[in-house]
């Protein structure tokens, strides 16, 4: 593990931590509306994840800023969007779940359960088809493992032999129901086992988030199949902004906290000099001062304009056919 | 040629042009398709381009939206219309909705291609017009194909569109004979005038409305007047100035369609005209649709459900009779 | 025990029947055999009889009304006593009714006669009394809507063409009016193309003459059978026996007209040779013993071809008496099935009319037809039709011939006029 990739794995996952924790503050304020579903704690995955995973198709759930900042996408424009503004990655008409940017292969933002892991095989077949080898990563929640979605989209992906990486990431919960309560058994990778390759791992631990993905990366890519990794992870947020979140005790969330993915990568990254404290200190005050602009962006962007409401429903070349 | 010969023709000839277009879909392949629409294809092309799925709709529509995503143009049959419901949210929430949601950012130029309709005692699950669904959702084309001359065309200018669009045909068209009339310049946007008239406009679609062209010469010959039959191509967007300067002619307006007659496509249509003609009219809008009961696999009830061309005839004549013509 | 009454099978090619008139009226009494009901089917007006006697208790299709062969047209109580209780019963509510009105028929009036004033006041003809366009019509116009419907000079709802009926109308005389609708022309049009404030019977003749429009003249049911039957008949495979008779040697007797001599040889003729007793029916011939021969008789530019049955047992004189009573039921319209159905050869006589000869159709289900033209110098020209699939040629001329030959035969002549007189 080289020191850059550390360095960048403590970036990031700052970036989305302060990113994340402002937002809700901007929720309580009001000048983010709808539901806003935080990753607080499961920064280790998202960006372990997409650093992992490089070049190729993203497709994710609606708890996707992290990965979206991950991917590149500027915080000033994912924040707009946050704020519905004209300036947001989807022109304020998509929102906190739905961030989407072809230039980064970023496709959502589905706020369906489950229903984007067939999207990640169809563009994993065009690739293919196209004689495009390059990988495609779908990543889910653990309540997506019991959905329809999911078992024919493994299903697909496994008979038609198309490269997908299925990342779970189990946090234990869909919104307040214990995965072994929604399912016959908590290791979820077993779901899948008999499809293709599958892996449980510590989604808390970012190296071995990162290397596993990267090993998956090019398993899918030689092997032209998929694969399955279960990455287990805890959200410290409820489920989204207007969840209580008692259905977790303070214990619980205790013991998971101590396991936090920042502090966890400071340690090892210190202990093994892959890190600085001046680093640290460098990338606390960038990332504070990054979000702070970002805010000031987005508060400062316009409305959308009301003409905006019929634009992108249909292609340019139709519109002047709707009567 | 017959009908389901035309999709295939239209199809065939655009998989030629154009190596992004795949068919994918329950059958479609090995098989041949159900109803026989994509015979020959995948022998042509190969089972990369026509693509055999596992009976899953949801997914069948979730993989189309990928590969549009990764660059190809695919056309996803559905079996039947009635199974487009297990990928109801694929359509509704997902291939309507990406592109406004990502600021246009993201175009999906998928092609959902579905036979609807009662046909011979297939029972409730098996018989249904849903075109009422469709047309209602923002972010869908929704084309219907009534000849050989809209499946063809209709098709082809569906796969060329970057717009995800329904399609959706006849069961019982599928057998038909008919030919292809050629057109210069078609757009699925204009309604089709069939029959020019001045005293009744008719509006229908599919299977409907070669029953309505049936008795026209009867409801004529009885109400001693001339009907002016449109069918339509696409009924979302509805070609509603060419409808509404029919019925400122005729002052008199009938929409027939298979579905049942509570919340119907009818109603949208008769909307539209009213909102646009009302003081045009001589006689409140007739509407002609199925019962309001699921469909019967019995034949009798089955054809008491729906409207054949006798009932058609009747309702337009007592209709006419009591509001003035 | 309620019996029912449904469309009968008045003939062999019979799909639908059309109420001409009702006999009977509910509550009546009725015979059995009696008749309760005029039928107008393919070929003829006729009347149905019931088949039990009771109360004719309720008519479920209306005089005018056509429907499908064994549709249920009426039912009948066959328990008398039931069905009289029933009646009476009405006949007392009815009663009751009169003798209430006569008590207060003045007082009535007067309630009524006021009620309408304060109506005349009070009515407000609701907002929907006419279709949009016609409203805007009206506006145009200017037509008060809700004053001609007042009036009744506009039906509720009002229509377009209404609006325009009555503001056309004023442009016309009634005479004018008259003869606009047998031309079923538009007065839209009309008094566009005149142009005259005041349209009269003289201006509208000329304008029909000046344009050569046509008069629409509606087909009658009886001939649009007779159209359906001769359609029919195109599908026969014809070849024609063009002959001359000698008609001179014919004795005169009184009430015996040459149609009648002619029915009783063709008869006689017929009897020495089967084949034109003969029907087709599928893969076999029906041959029937008796001479059965259908005459050609015009009511009114109507056609219809009664049967006189059994030529070869009946005199001249029984052969008038049938001819006369069947051209008598025709111009009543009062053929009946009996009446209709039955020959195998077919006749018509155009003699009356001076023509020299003539063709005639074979109708459906005939051998063939004789078609007779005038006499001259004792002479008459005879154009036999005949019907290849049943007789060929051969055959045919040697009947031809036989007939022929009859006339010249003054015994078998004078033998026919004995049985006369």
């Amino acid at each position: 593990m080289s020191k850059s990739y550390a360095e960048q794995f403590y970036y990031l996952m700052k970036l989305g931590r302060v990113f994340e924790l402002r937002a809700k503050e901007e929720y309580m304020k009001g000048n983010i509306g709808g539901f806003l579903h935080l990753a607080i704690g499961e920064e280790a995955v998202h960006v372990g994840a997409v650093l992992g995973f490089g070049k190729g198709d993203i497709f994710v759930h609606y708890r996707e800023h992290v990965y979206a900042l991950a991917r590149g996408m500027e915080p000033k424009y994912v924040m707009a969007e946050l704020f519905g503004k004209i300036t947001g990655v989807s022109k304020g008409k998509g929102g906190s779940m739905h961030l989407y940017d072809p230039k980064f292969n970023f496709y959502g933002g589905n706020a369906i359960v489950g229903a984007h892991l067939p999207h990640a095989v169809g563009a994993a077949y065009a690739r293919k088809y196209t004689g495009d080898t390059t990988g495609v990563l779908a990543s889910f929640g653990d309540g997506a493992t019991n959905s329809g979605n999911f078992f024919e989209a493994i299903n697909m992906a496994a008979t038609w032999q198309v490269p997908v990486i299925f990342l779970c990431e189990n946090n234990y919960y869909a919104i307040g129901t214990r995965v072994d309560r929604a399912s016959p058994f908590a290791d979820l990778y077993k779901k899948a086992k008999d499809y293709m390759p599958a892996v449980q791992i510590d989604g808390m631990d970012v190296f071995e988030v990162f290397e596993t993905v990267k090993k998956a990366k090019e398993y899918v890519e030689t092997e032209g199949k998929p694969y399955f990794i279960e990455a287990l992870t805890y959200r410290y947020e409820p489920h989204s902004m207007s969840d209580t979140g008692d259905y977790r005790s303070p214990r619980e969330l205790k013991i998971a906290k101590d396991k936090d993915p920042i502090e966890n990568l400071k340690k090892k990254g210190l202990e093994k000099g892959l890190l600085t404290q001046e680093y640290i200190k460098f990338v606390d005050d960038k990332v504070q001062q990054i979000v702070e602009e970002a805010v000031e962006f987005a508060l400062n962007s316009p409305e959308p304009p009301l003409e905006e409401l019929y634009n992108d429903v249909f292609c340019e070349v139709c519109i002047d056919v709707i009567s | 040629m017959l009908y389901r010969e035309a999709l295939n023709k239209a199809m065939d000839e655009m998989m030629e042009k154009d190596p992004s277009v795949v068919i994918l879909g329950e059958d479609v392949g090995f098989y041949g398709g159900n109803y026989k629409v994509t015979e020959g294809l995948y022998a042509k092309y190969g089972r990369k381009r026509v693509i055999d799925t596992p009976i899953a709709e949801n997914s069948i529509v979730g993989t189309a939206i990928g590969m549009a995503i990764g660059g190809l143009r695919p056309i996803a049959e559905i079996m039947t219309v009635n199974f487009s419901l297990l990928a109801m949210d694929q359509i509704v929430n997902q291939l309507a909705k990406i592109r406004y949601m990502s600021g246009g950012k993201i175009v999906l130029p998928v092609v959902i291609r579905m036979p609807q309709g009662v046909a011979k005692q297939l029972a409730a699950q098996h018989s249904q017009s849903l075109e009422r669904f469709f047309a209602s959702v923002p972010g869908l084309r929704v084309f219907v194909a009534s000849d050989a001359t809209t499946a063809y065309y209709g098709l082809k200018y569906a796969i060329t569109t970057d717009d995800p669009v329904i399609f959706l045909e006849h069961t019982l068209l599928y057998p038909e004979k008919m030919e292809i009339e050629e057109e210069k310049n078609f757009s699925p946007y204009r309604a089709r005038i069939k029959k020019e008239g001045e005293g009744i406009t008719i509006v229908s679609y599919l299977k409907m409305l070669h029953d309505t062209l049936k008795v026209v010469p009867i409801i004529e010959k009885e109400l001693n007047t001339t009907c002016e039959v449109i069918d339509l191509c696409s009924i979302n967007p509805l070609d509603i100035s060419t409808i509404a300067n029919s019925v400122k002619k005729t002052k008199r307006l009938v929409v027939i369609t298979e579905e049942p007659k509570t919340g119907s496509y009818a109603n949208e249509i008769i909307n539209k005209v009213l909102e646009e003609v009302f003081y045009e009219l001589d006689a409140p809008p007739l509407k002609i649709g199925s019962e309001d009961v699921p469909t019967p696999y019995n034949r009798t009830l089955e054809l008491a459900s729906i409207p054949t061309p006798e009932k058609i005839a009747s309702l337009i004549i007592k209709w006419g009779r009591k509001h003035g013509i | 025990m309620e019996y029912k009454i449904t469309m009968p099978q008045l003939t062999d090619t019979m799909e639908t029947g059309k109420i001409v008139r009702w006999l009977k009226k509910e509550g009546d009494y009725v015979q059995e055999n009696e008749p309760v009901v005029e039928v107008e089917t393919d070929k003829a007006v006729m009347e149905v009889p019931s088949f039990r006697s009771g109360i004719l208790k309720k008519i479920f299709v209306e005089e005018g009304e056509e429907v499908p062969v064994g549709t249920q047209i009426a039912v009948i109580e066959t328990d008398v006593e039931k069905g009289k209780e029933k009646s009476s019963h009405k006949e007392e509510i009815s009663k009751d009714i009169k003798e209430k009105h006569k008590e207060s028929k003045e007082e009535l009036e007067k309630k009524v006669l006021e009620q309408i004033k304060q109506e005349e006041e009070k009515i407000e003809l609701p907002e929907s009394s006419a279709s949009p366009s016609a409203k805007k019509l009206a506006k145009e116009l200017g037509i008060d809507i809700k004053k001609y419907q007042e009036q009744g000079l506009l039906p509720v709802p009002a229509h377009e063409k209404d609006i325009k009926e009555l503001f056309y109308k004023n442009f016309f005389t009634k005479e004018a009016l008259e003869i606009l609708q047998k031309y079923n022309l538009s007065l839209e049009e009309v008094v566009k193309q005149i142009k005259k404030e005041k349209i009269s019977k003289k201006d509208i003749l000329k304008f029909i003459q000046n344009n050569n429009i046509p008069q629409i003249v509606p087909i009658s049911d009886v001939q649009k059978r007779v159209i359906e039957n001769l359609q029919r008949s195109i599908s026969i495979p014809v070849f024609h026996i063009y002959e001359e008779i000698k008609t001179g040697n014919i004795p005169d007797i009184e009430g015996i007209t040459l149609t009648v001599w002619l029915i009783k040889i063709l008869g006689d003729t017929m009897q020495n040779h089967y084949r034109t007793r003969a029907k087709l029916e599928g893969d076999i011939y029906k041959v029937y013993p008796n001479s059965n021969i259908c005459v050609a008789i015009a009511v009114e530019e109507e056609l219809f071809v009664p049967v006189i049955k059994n030529v070869n047992l009946k005199s001249l004189k029984e052969i008038a008496d049938d001819l006369n009573k069947l051209k008598e039921k025709a111009k009543q319209r009062k053929l009946t099935l009996e009446d209709l159905t039955g020959s195998t050869f077919s006749l018509s006589n155009l003699g009356m009319f001076n023509i020299l000869s003539f063709d005639a159709i074979i109708p459906p289900e005939r051998v063939g037809i004789v078609a007779i033209g005038t006499e001259i110098r004792g002479k008459t020209k005879i154009t036999f039709s005949f019907d290849h699939r049943i007789i060929n040629g051969r055959e045919a001329a040697i009947f031809v011939d036989e007939f022929k030959n009859r006339f010249l035969d003054k015994d078998y002549l004078n033998k026919l006029k004995k049985e006369v007189v």
